[in-house]
């Protein structure tokens, strides 16, 4: 469960920059919700702040009933660790690991032995279809493989909380709907809250919930 | 065994009641002179069989334990000129000098070690020393005959105190003439030298061996000190035996 | 561990060339640290050996310093009861005229009375020469060498060998070799044994000895001996054990071991700036992957130990090569050195090998772990505080924050107001020091921010000289503070250093001129040996009325100066006639009235003093200084102090009449000629030569000479500090690479994006070269700055503890017009590669990056 209670957001530079204005929002385990709204609307922040990757200027952030604002980063850290899984649009995987390696990153960030990291990380592959490409390295693969390991990697710990941004942004039509059923495929069967920004109304679309921004407000919260 | 024999015999058993010292004071009494010259020939064969020689004039003045002497050295060429001058003392340790004529100059032998080989021979500096008959308890052990001659056979020990590379040493003195005839040095019942006299002869009334043989038994090495142009008691000048004298050449 | 594998290694692997420079940066700083002080210690130890070996069963050496003492002392001591075996010794080191064996070290002893103390281990068939000494001594030509030596130079029984003695060159008999190890293995195996009548006659020593060495009494023992010898002998004389003449040294040659301490810590810090470069650059190089492992949970903790793990094995794997290279580079110096030292000190050592001590090895390679941690400490750190946010953000720089920068501000502003706090307040070495680290540090902590500032100013210049291209160079630096600040710092420190380096050293050598110019202004230097500071050869006095009545000679002034104890420490006896001295060179002492002071002084009622021996042991005019000679205990008021450079502990000048009466010596080292006006220097030179010829060794040294004879050891005791200077800069060269290759690595979509608007390919070099070009300004003005503050605590380092020595404040503007160019030159040429890189890299890839 994540709810957001009167978030805000400012960043400070030569010119201020309200990126989310008291935002309350509340999504329910298993919830599969698509946060939409133009550039700037601030769809990345409002994902950063639930992921724990940026603090709110005011408001709470709580995860599973926990406020993130009590805690300091490492045990953000934890938590992140514990439950949320990050598939970015550019994938961000490390050029210089192996898919099997770019996948068992989490799990040995989290003191996992050698042999069952690698266990879980052939058995995520499979889980994407990509048991082919174990010892590859991204460079190798095509944009929609190589989003397939970053799911797989996001995956890897089975997190309840799954943060998507723009998962087909940088991918063609064809993939990004591969991937897309991927991610509806993955949340049947874990059951994972899953949260995608997405511009792609046909993403948008998909999922159960749409929550619209429109300068750091949340202009509509619609449900199918 | 002849009738001078058999009474040399019973003063012996006498002198034994007496007193052992008396036979070793004896002998020296009867080499007592107020100088010494002769011409000395030096042969050391080693172990190895090399040998080595050397050759010096010595001159003595004065008698036993307060004696002066000079040893100038003939041959070989390498070593001629040098000379050696020794100041005995009764009381302590002799002086000795060593003038060297390249250095034009002398330099006193700081002598730490008295069983230190005398210049390569196998006489000890402790060996050469003249010794006072005081620093040694004796015992006359019996009589043998040696080299032909019947002879006291003496056991001497240094004294507490007088120190001594040895622990004991044997000695044999001819009965007729009062002559040692051969010394037997021991360390811890260990023979180490072995000192032979021989070619006995009277000069100005004094029977002097005019060959003597140093057997160092441990390295096996000899040297034969032989005594030519010996003479007793002719006039010298104390003036001689004088560091001064050293320097001027004489 | 796991993490250090899969992220680490890949990095390593990837960016060989920079892993490569990093771990070089390590092993630089520990070969340098490890090299220099096994060297020193190897030159310690081998002087020790060639004591110990020398010194054989000695328990008890009885010195009165350089002069000796008289002959008759031998037999005062041998009288002494306690005294089991007392043996006469001289010692002089003599070349050997044959190349490439240098000198010898001729031990000279009585040998009819020397074997108690010494083993003379001959080779079979020769003991007869040990045992019968008679034609040795006989023969004054007589010599034995080492095995070692006779090998060597092709010798055997009987052989000639020529040896420079006060003669002239003298040929000697080899009548004895003696066997490898014990006694013939000191020096390096470069000995021989002659008669130490035969040595008195052909040093010019006179009757005297250099030493006794004693063995006591077994009953009675070494400690009590000493005693008694001491009260028999006075104070003139020092009763000691043969280890005691290795702290002499070590306390004579303590200069050397503090430059040596500098030179290695100075390396150390070159080492952690090259960590801290490297993984500033790898932190910024790989801030998207830190970005990435944040946002899969990665505490902070576990990224600072990440980068923490990647120093600490650079440091064990530098470190551990660092040793071994520092081994290597102690063999290549050793040589060099010992003999560097020995005409330095004039001291009896003989080092080609090296000893290696495991202590110092292992404390190397902890240091250079502990450099590397420190050097990867801060850019952990900074890791460890990426903003995952802004990491993920593609073509973002992550911008100084303004509060962090007044942090340091004010954080810089406390340690200078600590730092001149320290310099005026105390004058403790401790206040001394910690003023100096904290006036660094306090320049370190504002430089990215005078970096920035500088940069502001300098961006209208560069837009004046290209408009687009200098714009876009100033704005990279302005940008990106922190990828820049490293490299400007360690250009800073770097020049900083160059200018202290430089300004001690123009310092010295204008001080050094001004005191050969008045000291040493004879024409002609008569001396026993061909370099001044050689001490094995003495003249006898006789020989100063000859010199004189040589045609076209003014004056001549006879020189002594034995190296004497003072307290414990040996320092240069000066001994001249005054009175005749200050008529050709007469200097001002630095307090208190000259006539007076030279006056009392050519009476024989004082001394006047080098002004570093006043600085180094705190004397003032008015003090008394105690001098234990062998005849006597000298007292005597200090009346003045001189700049002199005699020697580095010190010197004292003193009237000769002072001292042949308290020494008994009345021998000369040197005599000072001065010629008639008009009279031909060669001429005269030539008649002296002529003089003496084939009867004594006599050298005519012209003023020419000695002074490039000084000036060379001075040069060679800076050579190191330009070595220095070398690296530091190549290592600020080194950061200026890095940091452009990361800066174009940052601003490749930038650089890709000007290039498809129409950019042509110039103006992007241009751009790369203007950035790097600026670095070096930037870096150039803050480093000559720092400079002027670095210059104030070298000169008063050199004062205060290494030298004693006053050298003037001087800003070397030369040396800083030179650096001008060579850093912007050195940073324009390491701009050339990353320029090039940037411009042949592929458009398309560029602005796809992301």
């Amino acid at each position: 469960m994540i709810e957001l209670a009167g978030v805000s957001k400012h960043f400070d530079g030569k010119r201020k920059v309200v990126a989310l204005d008291t935002v309350d929002l509340r999504v329910e385990r298993g919830e599969m919700v698509a946060i939409v709204g133009p550039s700037g609307s601030g769809k990345s922040t409002l994902l950063n702040l639930i992921g724990g990757l940026d603090r709110p200027t005011a408001g709470e952030v709580r995860i599973d009933g926990v406020s993130l604002a009590g805690l300091n980063d490492d045990s953000i850290s934890r938590v992140r660790r514990d439950k949320i899984g990050f598939i970015f649009q550019f994938f961000n995987l490390l050029p210089t690991l192996s898919c099997l390696e770019n996948v068992g990153l989490p799990l040995h960030l989290r003191g996992w032995s050698s042999q069952r990291v690698n266990e879980r990380s052939r058995e995520l592959l499979n889980l994407v279809q990509l048991s082919h490409r174990l010892e590859h390295l991204p460079e190798e693969l095509s944009g929609g493989e190589r989003q397939r390991v970053a799911i797989a990697r996001a995956l890897s710990i089975y997190p309840p909380i799954l943060l998507a941004d723009e998962p087909t942004g940088n991918l063609d039509t064809r993939t990004g709907a591969e991937i897309l059923a991927l991610i509806h495929d993955l949340h049947a069967r874990l059951g994972s809250t899953v949260l995608v920004v997405t511009h792609d109304m046909t993403v948008a679309a998909s999922c159960t919930r749409t929550v619209s921004l429109l300068d750091g407000r949340v202009a509509e919260d619609r449900r199918q | 065994m002849n009738k001078f024999g058999i009474v040399l015999a019973l003063s012996a058993g006498l002198i034994q009641a007496q007193d052992a010292r008396e036979i070793v004071t004896e002998v020296q009494r009867r080499a007592r002179a107020e100088s010494q010259r002769y011409e000395g020939s030096l042969r050391v064969i080693d172990s190895g069989g090399r040998v080595t020689d050397k050759s010096w004039q010595y001159d003595r003045l004065g008698s036993h334990g307060n004696s002066k002497a000079i040893l100038r050295f003939t041959s070989p060429p390498e070593v001629r000129g040098v000379k050696l001058l020794v100041l005995n003392h009764p009381d302590r340790a002799s002086d000795q000098w060593m003038w060297t004529p390249a250095l034009a100059r002398e330099r006193r032998i700081a002598l730490q070690d008295r069983s230190t080989r005398f210049f390569g021979t196998d006489f000890s500096f402790e060996d050469l020393e003249e010794r006072d008959v005081e620093h040694y308890d004796y015992r006359l052990l019996g009589q043998e005959t040696l080299e032909g001659h019947l002879c006291w056979r003496l056991e001497a020990r240094p004294r507490k105190g007088k120190s001594s590379q040895y622990t004991r040493s044997l000695l044999w003195v001819r009965q007729d003439i009062y002559v040692f005839v051969q010394v037997e040095n021991f360390v811890d019942n260990q023979l180490a030298r072995r000192l032979k006299y021989g070619d006995f002869e009277r000069v100005a009334g004094i029977w002097t061996g005019r060959r003597l043989e140093m057997h160092d038994v441990r390295r096996n090495s000899r040297t034969i000190l032989t005594f030519d142009k010996l003479d007793y008691n002719l006039p010298m000048q104390e003036e001689t035996f004088t560091l001064q004298a050293l320097r001027r050449g004489l | 561990m796991k993490l250090f594998r899969l992220l680490s290694w890949q990095y390593v692997r990837k960016h060989k060339l920079r892993s490569v420079l990093t771990l070089s940066g390590i092993t630089l700083g520990v070969a340098i640290f490890v090299g220099m002080h096994t060297v020193n210690q190897s030159v310690l130890s081998a002087f020790q050996h060639t004591v110990d070996r020398v010194a054989g069963a000695t328990e008890l050496e009885i010195s009165a310093g350089e002069p000796g003492f008289e002959e008759e002392v031998l037999e005062r001591v041998q009288a002494e009861p306690c005294v089991s075996a007392a043996a006469p010794i001289i010692e002089a080191i003599v070349d050997t005229g044959s190349p490439g064996q240098g000198s010898l070290l001729v031990l000279a002893v009585d040998m009819t009375g020397d074997r108690s103390l010494r083993e003379y281990d001959l080779e079979s068939g020769e003991s007869a020469i040990i045992d019968d000494p008679l034609v040795f001594l006989a023969q004054p030509d007589s010599i034995m060498v080492s095995r070692q030596f006779a090998q060597r130079n092709g010798l055997r029984i009987g052989s000639g060998l020529a040896l420079e003695t006060m003669e002239g060159p003298k040929r000697f008999t080899v009548r004895g070799i003696m066997r490898t190890g014990g006694l013939a293995s000191a020096y390096g195996g470069s000995l021989a044994v002659m008669d130490i009548y035969a040595a008195q006659l052909v040093f010019g020593r006179g009757r005297r000895f250099d030493r006794i060495d004693v063995g006591a009494d077994a009953g009675i023992g070494p400690e009590k001996c000493r005693e008694r010898l001491e009260a028999l002998l006075g104070p003139g004389f020092k009763v000691e054990p043969p280890s005691a003449r290795g702290q002499y040294f070590a306390s004579m040659s303590q200069a050397f071991a503090i430059s040596i301490s500098f030179a290695s810590v100075f390396a150390l810090l070159i080492g952690i700036f090259i960590i801290y470069n490297s993984f500033s650059i790898a932190v910024s190089h790989r801030r998207a992957e830190i970005g990435i492992l944040r946002s899969m949970g990665a505490t902070r903790g576990q990224i600072r130990n990440l980068f923490l793990a990647e120093s600490a094995v650079a440091g064990v794997i530098g470190s551990a090569i660092g040793v071994g290279a520092g081994i290597l580079l102690a063999r290549g110096m050793i040589t060099y050195t010992s003999t560097y030292l020995r005409d330095l000190y004039g001291t009896a050592q003989r080092a080609e090998t090296v000893t290696t001590d495991p202590p110092l090895m292992l404390c190397g390679w902890f240091m250079g772990l502990l450099a590397s941690l420190a050097g990867g400490w801060l850019p952990a750190r900074s890791a460890s505080r990426v903003d995952p946010v802004k990491a993920l953000q593609k073509g973002k720089y992550q911008l100084l924050s303004a509060g962090e920068n007044r942090a340091r501000r004010l954080a810089a502003f406390a340690l200078g107001c600590i730092s001149a706090a320290c310099l005026l307040l105390s004058s403790s070495p401790w206040a001394f020091y910690t003023g100096y680290v904290l006036a660094v540090l306090a320049a370190l902590l504002l430089s990215p921010a005078l970096a920035l500032w500088l940069a502001r100013a300098l961006r209208p210049v560069l837009r004046w000289l290209r408009p687009v291209e200098g714009a876009l160079a100033a704005d990279s630096l302005i940008q990106a503070p922190r990828r820049t600040s490293a490299t400007v710092a360690a250009l800073m420190l770097s020049l900083a250093l160059a200018v202290g380096f430089a300004g001690v050293a123009r310092a010295s050598y204008r001080s050094i001129h001004g005191w050969i110019d008045v000291a040493l202004n004879p024409d002609l230097f008569v001396t026993a040996s061909p370099r001044i500071t050689a001490r094995s050869f003495r003249f006898e006095p006789e020989v100063e009325t000859r010199l004189r009545a040589v045609a076209g000679v003014r004056e001549v002034q006879a020189v002594r100066t034995p190296r004497v104890l003072l307290g414990d420490t040996p320092v240069l006896l000066v001994a001249v006639d005054i009175g005749r001295l200050i008529r050709t060179s007469r200097r001002e002492p630095l307090e208190g009235d000259g006539d007076t002071a030279y006056r009392l002084a050519a009476e024989g009622k004082g001394a006047i003093i080098s002004d570093n021996l006043a600085l180094l042991r705190g004397l003032k005019k008015g003090d008394t200084i105690e001098l234990a000679a062998p005849l006597g205990v000298l007292r005597l008021p200090v009346l003045g102090s001189l700049v002199e450079y005699s020697d580095q502990q010190g010197s004292i000048l003193i009237d000769r009449s002072l001292y042949t009466r308290y020494w008994g010596d009345t021998s000369v080292n040197t005599f000072r000629v001065y010629l008639e006006p008009g009279a031909a220097e060669a001429a005269v030179r030539q008649s002296i030569l002529e003089g003496f010829a084939g009867e004594r060794r006599v050298f005519v040294l012209t003023n020419r000479e000695v002074r490039s004879y000084i000036l060379d050891l001075t040069d060679q005791w800076f050579g190191l500090t330009y070595v220095q200077l070398a690296v530091a800069v190549l290592v600020a060269i080194l950061g200026i690479v890095n940091t452009l290759t990361v800066s174009i690595i940052d601003r490749r979509r930038e650089l890709g994006v000007l290039q498809a608007v129409g950019a042509v390919r110039r103006q992007i070099r241009n751009t790369i070269w203007l950035e790097a070009v600026s670095i070096g300004v930037v870096g150039l003005l803050l480093g000559l700055a720092l400079g002027a503050l670095n210059l104030y605590f070298s000169v008063e380092m050199v004062r205060q503890d290494i030298a004693g020595i006053r050298l003037t404040y001087a800003y070397p503007w030369l040396t800083a017009a030179v650096l001008i160019p060579v850093i912007l030159g050195a940073a324009w040429l390491s701009a050339l590669g990353p320029a090039e890189s940037a411009v042949r890299g592929s458009l398309s890839e560029a602005l796809e990056y992301e």
